[in-house]
């Protein structure tokens, strides 16, 4: 049954070959081709997620057993990033915008089925490789509105994304040249006791910021501000929310498994520390709001590296937390604030002319504070206790300073908001309709959570409890060699 | 009485808050809302002997989260607050809810707003854990940003610095619970009580301080105390009754279940500040004095009769606090029951400043003078509530400034009695200016016209200036309800009786005080009317001065520059250290949030990824 | 000395010393020089740089093509001798991928410099990062 799953990557790829074909027949409606295929990887998940249950499985690409072949490797994690990605990718479509290119289409189901092929890969080379189809589509489509502002910014964030990457790749070399391996649960086995010395240290190093490039890790996020101000609102969300997860997801993956030393959790706990304090007071300076979100969405990927640097279960459970939040939420954001892109201050009474999206614009960022009972109040509260489980208090209380600053631009721009002087009638904004669907949606999904909550509590700490148990990822990938060696070869 | 009556409670509130909403605009609503308040109070009080009793009114709402059931429950204490909250919501809905409202235009929003608070207030009344604490807290300082930021402009400027505050409170609130909740793995008071000790001793005095910043910034504690005065006084008379009132008890009320049920007070005996400088206890208790001392001589200065009153309000929540720690029956009992009486005189006199500034169109102490005899009801309202401001007899805030007075002096902290003292004669020098200046002397020639207020607003402010008289009168009614919370929390008890209380040395006994002055007062006046009186009724514009007729126009009253001699005496001390401090704060963030941003918006950008690079792997090497 | 001389006329060595020079002049070019062309070549040099220290992981003195000669001969035995004496083929599989990967990323590259020289007429970084804040700046305040 979870064989099936390989679909997810191959059809967006197939779709993406073929969509300029089916475009000349169909014209405008081939569009709708593309969500139909993410309503089915949305069926085909739901469906395998209970054949899933409770271990993890693999899935042999080509019919080599690891390490020596491919595999995708399925568990809860996994399985929950893919579905949270297919929701948003579904949400932010942009079939309803009229006269789409082709070529968008294309380069979104090119960059769909990088993010699926990250999340489910096995091994450290095919994640590479899912990377950078990734990033060369997220470059596409970062260029996407064409004029020479968005151009400069893809330049620039192409750049610095070719230059982690080739970290990466280097990282992979060193790793590769003493291991002989890139099977993540091979390398599980070895890297952690075997390669505990320079070079080991050298790779992971290579390795967190490469990928970190994309997390928004913090001092190679500095395409971050630029290009979210000036892409397409929908890739911006995309980018925002599902890609900078993935990155996250696989930083992880890697500190979980391979890395597992406390030199390399202090690294990270380092720079997300400081990702959080200068995210927000950057956000704090900020006089767009675009820009405003890029630097929130910089302090918050740098809450969620903080939680996955415990690398206890609480804190790959906080850190699931923050990070499946704020893939719902930042997107919400965005599509808000790609209607108001302009000066902060041209803002005012914004309430008066679309109140229904000045009020969700302020539930989304009330819950992006950590507001209780709101979402993000519980995913922040359970940072703070694996926080304090580790007994990080200087990190903790600098967690709660930066949520101060975060108060304070925030209340700023809802004081702006519901301001009762109005801004002349010319600069209006008027934000409603269809444009607040996917909006709606998003908020409705975080609200409806919250009824949900104990439920979704236990359920991620059990995905916490599925990732931390690294016994459990070896023994799956490799457990399997002797039974379809056996009969392969 | 079903024990779930707290559902009915809840349920008045949504419909409260619903038909705010719905149709907070419509004439009659503030009518309709007002019963509504009452009809909660009522409901709470006749189930009140179940409280007295010690029991409990629970609430049928509950969830769990990370093994931790949060519910709902309201006790003796939370009652009686909730019944505060609803006096104050209800008559200050009544208020507004005839010819003012016609001349306020966001009225629904500040029906709703009110409901808003009320119902987060209950919430935070009935909490039973310090998740449940949490939540309402940050609901509460939520909808009091939105109240307080009702009337735009400076109340918009307050309001922000308020939420600023109330996240710095919030923070350290979570602070403490995440160290109580590392220690005790648990959020409930019975559990952390039970396994408070678990905790290292400098544990639990970073917690205790945490959790005094925390709340204690709701009540403008000391070094916080700069955002209450504006974020009360430039908001719409019903909202700054309703605020002075209560809105910053509930500040108190986390504090007082937090330090004396979940803590103890003898715990905080043992704690010592570092270096063994000072006893916790003493030292929250100087921090009371100085919360008292310190804002009653900032109100002296303030030249608006609401800013005058809100930096009030600030300085008698320091004379509870100090009540209460003072871990005598005698002060426990006259802190919580100054909570009441500062709510009622304090409702009293913001509605009476307003019905002035409702009428004159300002509340400047400068440009006042003389409407008691246009303005009779609102002028005995508000000598009622400045003798009860001011603690003194007959009024019910004498009774529990005396038992505070009584408990530090059993107590054997005469230094802190003598700062209580100070603090009042601040009070009474303040009050007598804010009568003087608004009621007393010259009649401006502007104000000749003027007129009492309509029914609608004098009506609530006579119930309000009623209850300040009858509780001092029997203080028992309310000692009675403070007894059994303290005996609910297990702390001693004070042995009272309807005219007052008893003690060791003595007893104070109201109806014997106040009936004695009562009667000295009508012989008085029998004396004065009927054993003859050569008085000439006059205009208030016959005046003479040195033989010399004094024309209206003509200034002879002085108003401005109230108190020269003695602020000259003190205005050296008026530092405005903290003044100085918050703005060195805003700009050391500005300065830091300048330089992040620089840091992003660099041409060569890539060259921290190299560097990053650089020096990690140089740090490899090292390692 | 001996020992020297063997390093340097180890393979192995000079491969080294060439992968790592390539990526420090690629990543000194991509870092320091302002013109965009160069900064694409730089990026050129550095993925060939970490493509020859990754294609060097499987290398080993002395051993032969990784083609199983005896097709018909599928015994296991025979293809675990046979692999002692292989070069590892993995890397070499690695490599042509990244490096397919790498010539996509910088003809992308070069397609932008080309657009953005259209708009701007010029290809210095620092010019051109300003020229993206004015145009943001633009278009927050011209909007009405």
């Amino acid at each position: 049954m979870q064989d099936s799953l390989i679909l997810l990557v191959v059809l967006p790829l197939l779709l993406a070959f073929l969509l300029p074909v089916i475009a000349r027949y169909l014209g405008n409606l081939s569009g709708l081709t593309g969500s139909l295929l993410l309503l089915f990887n949305i069926l085909l998940l739901a469906n395998a997620w209970n054949s899933v249950g409770y271990s993890p499985k693999v899935i042999l690409l080509g019919g080599f057993a690891a390490p020596l072949g491919i595999v995708f490797y399925i568990d809860k994690l996994n399985m929950l990033f893919a579905i949270l990605t297919t929701i948003i990718a579904l949400l932010l479509w942009p079939c309803r915008t009229h006269n789409t290119d082709v070529r968008e289409y294309v380069l979104w189901l090119l960059l769909l089925a990088g993010c699926y092929g990250v999340i489910l890969s096995g091994d450290l080379f095919n994640i590479y490789v899912f990377y950078e189809l990734l990033a060369v589509a997220s470059y596409g489509l970062v260029t996407l509105p064409a004029t020479g502002a968005s151009y400069i910014a893809g330049f620039r964030y192409l750049m610095i994304s070719a230059l982690g990457s080739a970290f990466a790749l280097l990282g992979i070399a060193l790793i590769y040249s003493f291991t002989g391996s890139v099977n993540i649960a091979h390398l599980a086995q070895i890297i952690p006791d075997h390669l505990h010395h320079i070079w080991g240290y050298s790779a992971a190093l290579l390795l967190i910021i490469g990928f970190g490039v994309k997390a928004e890790l913090f001092p190679v996020n500095f395409w971050v501000a630029e290009v979210y101000s000036h892409a397409d609102k929908r890739v911006t969300a995309l980018l925002a929310g599902v890609v900078s997860k993935i990155a996250v997801l696989i930083i992880l993956r890697f500190i979980i498994l391979l890395f597992p030393w406390q030199d390399i959790f202090n690294f990270l706990l380092l720079l997300g520390i400081i990702g959080v304090i200068v995210g927000e007071f950057a956000a704090f300076y900020a006089q767009d709001l675009l820009r405003l979100l890029a630097f929130s969405s910089i302090a918050q990927s740098g809450l969620v590296i903080i939680a996955f640097a415990c690398a206890t279960e609480a804190g790959i459970m906080a850190g699931i937390a923050l990070a499946i939040h704020h893939l719902l939420l930042k997107p919400a954001l965005f599509l808000l604030a790609s209607h108001c892109d302009r000066s902060i201050n041209d803002l005012a009474g914004l309430a008066k002319s679309s109140p229904w999206a000045s009020a969700l614009f302020v539930i989304l960022a009330l819950s992006l504070l950590g507001v209780p009972p709101l979402p993000g109040f519980w995913a922040k509260l359970l940072l703070l206790q694996s926080l304090m489980a580790e007994q990080y208090l200087l990190l903790l209380v600098l967690v709660l300073l930066a949520t101060i600053v975060e108060a304070a631009y925030l209340f700023r721009l809802f004081m702006l908001f519901y301001q009762r002087q109005e801004m002349p009638e010319q600069k209006r904004i008027t934000i409603q309709g269809q444009e607040l669907y996917p909006v709606i949606t998003l908020s409705g999904i975080l609200l409806l959570g919250l009824f949900f909550l104990p439920l979704f509590m236990d359920s991620l700490r059990e995905i916490a409890m599925q990732t931390s148990n690294i016994e459990a990822y070896i023994n799956t990938v490799l457990g399997k060699v002797q039974h379809i060696g056996e009969g392969n070869i | 009485m079903s024990v779930l009556d707290l559902d009915h409670v809840f349920f008045l509130l949504i419909v409260n808050i619903g038909i705010a909403v719905l149709w907070g605009n419509r004439p009659f609503v503030g009518k309709i809302l007002t019963l509504l308040y009452i009809l909660e109070g009522l409901s709470i009080l006749t189930s009140y002997h179940v409280l007295l009793s010690g029991a409990v009114l629970s609430s049928s709402l509950t969830f769990t989260v990370m093994q931790q059931t949060v519910q709902w429950q309201l006790g003796v204490s939370g009652g009686f607050f909730a019944l505060i909250t609803f006096m104050a919501a209800g008559l200050a809905t009544w208020f507004s809810s005839g010819v003012w409202a016609r001349s306020y235009a966001p009225i629904r929003l500040l029906h709703s707003y009110m409901a808003l608070n009320v119902a987060a207030m209950l919430l935070l009344l009935a909490s039973n854990d310090f998740l449940g604490l949490f939540i309402a807290w940050e609901l509460v300082s939520l909808v009091s940003f939105l109240i307080i930021a009702i009337n735009g402009g400076r109340s918009a400027k307050a309001a922000y610095s308020y939420i600023l505050y109330a996240f710095l409170g919030a923070m350290a609130i979570l602070l403490a619970l995440i160290i109580i909740w590392n220690a005790t793995n648990s959020f409930s008071y019975v559990e952390v009580r039970h396994h408070w000790s678990t905790m290292s001793v400098n544990r639990q005095l970073i917690v205790v301080l945490l959790l005094i910043t925390g709340f204690g910034i709701k009540m403008a504690i000391l070094p916080f105390h700069r955002w209450q005065a504006p974020a009360y006084a430039y908001v719409p008379a019903p909202v700054a009754a309703f605020l002075g009132a209560i809105s910053s008890r509930m500040g108190l009320f986390a504090l007082f279940i937090v330090l004396l049920q979940v803590v103890g007070i003898d715990v905080i005996q043992t704690l010592w500040l570092p270096f063994e400088i000072i006893n916790m206890q003493t030292f929250l208790l100087w921090l009371a004095a100085l919360t008292l001392i310190i804002p009653t001589f900032i109100a002296l200065r303030q030249t608006d009769a609401r800013l005058l009153l809100a930096w009030h309000g600030i300085g008698q929540g320091g004379f509870m606090l100090l009540g209460i720690l003072s871990a005598n029956a005698l002060g426990t009992a006259g802190g919580i029951m100054h909570v009441f009486n500062h709510a009622s005189y304090q409702a009293a006199l913001f509605f009476a400043v307003f019905s002035v500034s409702y009428r004159t169109g300002t509340a400047d102490l400068d440009r006042l003078g003389g409407l008691v005899t246009r303005m009779p009801i609102s002028f005995t309202v508000m000598l009622v509530g400045i003798i009860g401001l001011a603690g003194l007899p007959p009024m019910n805030g004498f009774v529990s400034k005396w038992l505070i007075y009584k408990a530090l002096l059993d107590e054997g902290m005469p230094l802190l009695f003598l700062a209580a003292v100070i603090g009042t004669l601040g009070t009474i020098l303040s009050v007598y200016k804010l009568i003087h200046n608004t009621f007393l002397g010259q009649l401006r020639l502007e104000h000749e016209n003027i007129k009492e207020v309509p029914w609608s607003m004098s009506i609530p402010m006579m119930i309000l200036a009623s209850i300040v008289f009858i509780t001092g009168y029997f203080p028992g009614l309310l000692l009675e309800s403070i007894a059994a919370m303290q005996s609910t929390l297990g702390i001693s008890v004070v042995d009272y009786h309807l005219g007052g209380v008893n003690t060791g040395k003595g007893n104070l006994n109201m109806i014997v005080v106040v009936s004695t002055m009562l009667m000295a007062i009508g012989m008085g006046a029998l004396i004065f009317f009927v054993l003859g009186n050569p008085r000439k009724q006059v205009t208030q514009w016959d005046n003479y001065a040195g033989g010399h007729f004094l024309t209206s126009d003509m200034r002879y009253q002085y108003s401005h520059n109230f108190y020269p001699g003695l602020m000259r005496v003190i205005s050296p001390l008026y530092r405005n250290t903290i003044f100085w401090l918050e703005s060195a704060i805003v700009s050391t963030v500005q300065f830091m949030a300048h330089i992040s941003y620089a840091l992003f918006m660099q041409a060569n950008y890539l060259l921290y990824l190299i560097l990053l690079v650089v020096i990690s792997l140089l740090w490899v090497l090292a390692v | 000395m001996m020992i020297w001389d063997d390093i340097f006329l180890e393979v192995d060595f000079w491969i080294n010393i060439v992968s790592i020079a390539l990526i420090v002049i690629g990543i000194y070019g991509i870092v320091f020089s302002q013109h965009l062309l160069r900064m694409v070549f730089g990026l050129g040099l550095l993925e060939a740089g970490v493509n020859i220290l990754l294609v060097k992981a499987g290398y080993q003195k002395e051993a032969i093509a990784p083609i199983v000669t005896q097709a018909s001969d599928t015994m296991m035995s025979n293809i675990l001798a046979a692999t002692a004496q292989m070069v590892d083929p993995v890397p070499q599989a690695m490599v042509l991928t990244a490096i397919v990967i790498a010539a996509g990323v910088q003809a992308l590259a070069l397609s932008l410099v080309i657009r953005i020289y259209k708009k701007y007429g010029t290809l210095d970084s620092h010019v051109l990062f300003l020229a993206m804040e004015r145009d943001r700046h633009l278009s927050l305040n011209q909007k009405d």
